[in-house]
């Protein structure tokens, strides 16, 4: 078999048309796996990225390098209202080649309210688990030893064990990691096992063709079918149109953009699924709790996140659960992050080496009135979506919740003083001043929330009416559509995405292939 | 100080003070307030411009931004100053990276800091922001910061992330937060860099691809 080949967006300076079999637009962690798992198939495969190729050769674990060429609108996106900001990736790899490296696989009971409330057919642990077992095994998943722990994770460690709350060493897709916590930034050593590094050069291997700089502008539809994939080349330094297009003519089109560009490239198309295309996005809203120690902490050195505590994911009915985890702590998304303003701020900042932060992921769309957010487009010729995200009572009542929760944690490892995220915040030193949360502001921009992991958009489910794509990840309205990306799924997980969107993907992979 | 909510003005050219409030600062009615009317044409303050020139903000928005900064980041031992680190050129700089239509928002959102009608609707105060003196500046901010309005505290979290992030990923100021940076040794820009194209002949040789299509021309 020839092997196929990647290709930046300087190299492409005339207009072309390709033909395939699957044209896959996305690299991440659903586009990723599935051209592999197509590629090894036979099938020829056709890969769109948006995102630039880059590499260990360009990541210098600087922030200021990485978010504006690595993550989405320059590390800048986020809701309308700027309420909470988005950190998503854009790169070949997608979200796999700067996220955190922590896998879980998708909990139980979040399959079970798949199958009870959205009727999603055939997606339960003994249809994954074999696509789970052989993706840990080729990105070699495993749990984080303890003795490794940072110490930033171990704030995390010790004060769970203190209050007797539950706790667990994280499992990471890393192999010869020498754990230098640039996780978010690329890694520079090819320790991440990111579809970047695994994935995609195996699928290359295997015959696949990727585009890198191209951006799938619209799907053109005739009857049933999806006839053409219609891209613009973007220059690698600008990221703006060169003017070059690239039309993909295949015989089936797997979208794999995740939560926000997946659907967005459906709307763009035309394609509103009745409406439900952009709707029920969930963006596991993210409150974090900043705790000063006498010691440095040094939270920019080690692997970032490999302590979670799933103490409160299970709070009864009407409440959100949420996963407590820790974040590495650069200055820039520290400062972005960390309340105050003006010479409080800098007083905050001039402690970084001590500061730790916990951060709870609180689990939306389960709760029966939960919807999440939406995504919608603006106005031709503007590079953003419109993106809400009403944050209501529940969400409200979570973080509340969770920052007295991980306040008492950090006070029971030994904080000096805890800090909330809001605006002007809450500083307290004992436990009794937990319940100052109580009295705080609790609304938008007051409180400052954030979100890595966005999902859902093209939900998945039985009914047409009231999803997008069918169980077999079929447009539930067109023959040779399919979507495969974390944009499919229901509801949000309470644990990291990105083995969920793997084994989902390594599914789809069979009903694709079967389309051609 | 007197508040006026925005909410209370007809919004023009918007249907409802609902859709309004939906639509969010970025192209919403806060904006539209940048335009015309006596107050709003009250000239503010310069401030000397950089050499290196200007490439998407005004004189005007430069000042601006230049005493937003000046507030959010005030001179600290050890700390550079904004001037130092050429603050807002970075991030005027910044703003010619921005996907269409971020650029044009932020220029409206300074105009608005300064803009007299805005100061008067919301603080009685009809004078330009950067004609203000700074301790009436920072009482302006102040109001952005925690208005009632999400509308007011959007704008104010827009500038705040954009001199924030510009300042602390600039490593000139890595020394004051503690921060040593990336470890010495490791990044290899000169790495060699995966690409395919290659495939065995029939010897098992690599050899390069004759012709440099994708999928089958």
């Amino acid at each position: 078999m020839s092997e196929g080949r990647i290709w930046t967006g300087d190299e492409l300076t005339q207009d072309r048309e390709v033909t395939c079999d699957v044209c896959i637009v996305g690299s991440g962690a659903g586009g990723g796996v599935l051209g592999e798992a197509l590629a090894r198939r036979g099938l020829s495969v056709v890969m769109l990225e948006e995102g630039g190729y880059r590499t260990r050769r360009d990541f210098d674990m600087r922030e200021d390098t990485a978010y504006p060429a690595l993550y989405q609108e320059l590390g800048n996106r986020t809701t309308d209202d700027l309420a909470i900001t988005l950190l998503q990736g854009r790169t070949v790899g997608g979200g796999t080649t700067v996220n955190w490296s922590v896998c879980f696989r998708t909990p139980t009971r979040i399959l079970d309210v798949w199958r009870d409330v959205h009727g999603v057919e055939g997606i339960h642990e003994s249809t994954l688990a074999p696509h789970w077992e052989w993706m840990e095994r080729r990105l070699h998943i495993r749990e984080w030893p303890l003795e490794l722990l940072n110490r930033n994770n171990q704030v995390l460690w010790n004060g769970t064990e203190r209050l007797g709350y539950s706790r667990e060493l994280l499992k990471r897709n890393v192999h010869n990691c020498i754990n230098l916590g640039s996780c978010g930034h690329g890694c520079p050593v090819d320790a991440k096992q990111s579809m970047l590094v695994t994935l995609i050069p195996d699928a290359v291997e295997r015959g696949m063709t990727l585009f890198a700089n191209t951006s799938a502008r619209r799907l053109e539809v005739k009857g049933r079918r999806v006839t053409a994939v219609h891209a613009e080349v973007l220059d690698p330094a600008t990221q703006l149109p060169t003017g070059v297009k690239l039309t993909v003519r295949a015989k089936v089109t797997a979208v794999c953009g995740g939560a926000i560009n997946s659907p967005g490239l459906l709307l763009r198309s035309g394609l509103t699924g009745n409406g439900q295309v952009g709707r029920r996005l969930f963006l596991h809203p993210v409150v974090a709790s900043g705790a000063f120690f006498d010691e440095p902490v040094d939270g920019f050195n080690g692997a970032p996140m490999s302590v979670g505590s799933h103490q409160f994911m299970d709070r009864g009915p009407g409440h959100m659960g949420y996963l407590i985890e820790v974040p590495p702590i650069h200055p820039m998304l520290s400062a972005i992050v960390f309340p105050g303003f003006g010479a409080q701020h800098q007083e905050f900042m001039s402690r970084l080496r001590h500061l730790n932060a916990l951060i709870a992921i609180t689990l939306d769309g389960v709760l029966p009135e939960d919807e999440g957010g939406t995504v919608a487009l603006r106005r031709a010729g503007e590079g953003r979506y419109r993106i809400d995200y009403p944050l209501r009572e529940h969400n409200w009542e979570a973080f509340r919740h969770a920052l007295k929760e991980m306040a008492r944690i950090q006070l029971a490892a030994g904080a000096r003083e805890v800090l909330s995220p809001h605006s002007t915040p809450v500083v307290m030193r004992t436990e009794a001043d937990l319940a100052k949360l109580d009295d705080a502001p609790y609304a938008p921009l007051q409180l400052k929330v954030s979100s890595a992991h966005q999902m859902g958009g093209c939900c998945m489910g039985k009914d047409p009416e009231r999803s997008v794509v069918d169980s077999r990840f079929r447009y539930h309205h067109l023959d040779n559509l399919f979507v495969a990306d974390a944009s499919v799924f229901p509801t949000a997980l309470g644990v990291n995405p990105q083995h969920t969107i793997y084994g989902l993907a390594r599914l789809a992979s069979g009903f694709v292939a079967g389309a051609v | 100080m007197t508040r006026k909510p925005l909410m209370h003005l007809p919004p023009p050219g918007r249907p409802s003070r609902r859709s309004v409030l939906r639509r969010g600062l970025f192209g919403g009615a806060l904006l539209a307030l940048g335009g015309a009317g006596l107050l709003a044409a009250r000239p503010g303050a310069l401030v000397p411009l950089p050499p290196e020139g200007l490439r998407v903000l005004s004189p005007q928005e430069y000042a601006v931004l230049v005493a937003f900064a000046r507030h959010a980041l005030p001179n600290r031992p050890g700390f550079p100053t904004v001037e130092e680190v050429h603050l807002a050129v970075q991030v005027d700089r910044l703003l010619t990276r921005t996907v269409p239509g971020v650029a044009e928002e932020v220029k409206q959102l300074l105009g608005l800091f300064d803009n007299a009608l805005t100061g008067f609707l919301f603080a009685g105060q009809p004078r330009a922001f950067t004609t203000l003196s700074h301790v009436e500046q920072a009482v302006v901010l102040e109001g952005w910061r925690t208005s009632r309005l999400v509308l007011r505290r959007t704008g104010f979290t827009a500038l705040r992330t954009l001199v924030y992030g510009a300042y602390y990923g600039n490593p000139a100021t890595w020394a004051a937060v503690g921060y040593p940076g990336p470890l010495e040794g490791i990044h290899q820009p000169d790495a060699p860099v995966y690409r395919g194209g290659k495939r065995a002949n029939d010897n098992g040789a690599f050899v390069e691809p004759s012709n440099a299509g994708g999928g089958t021309p």
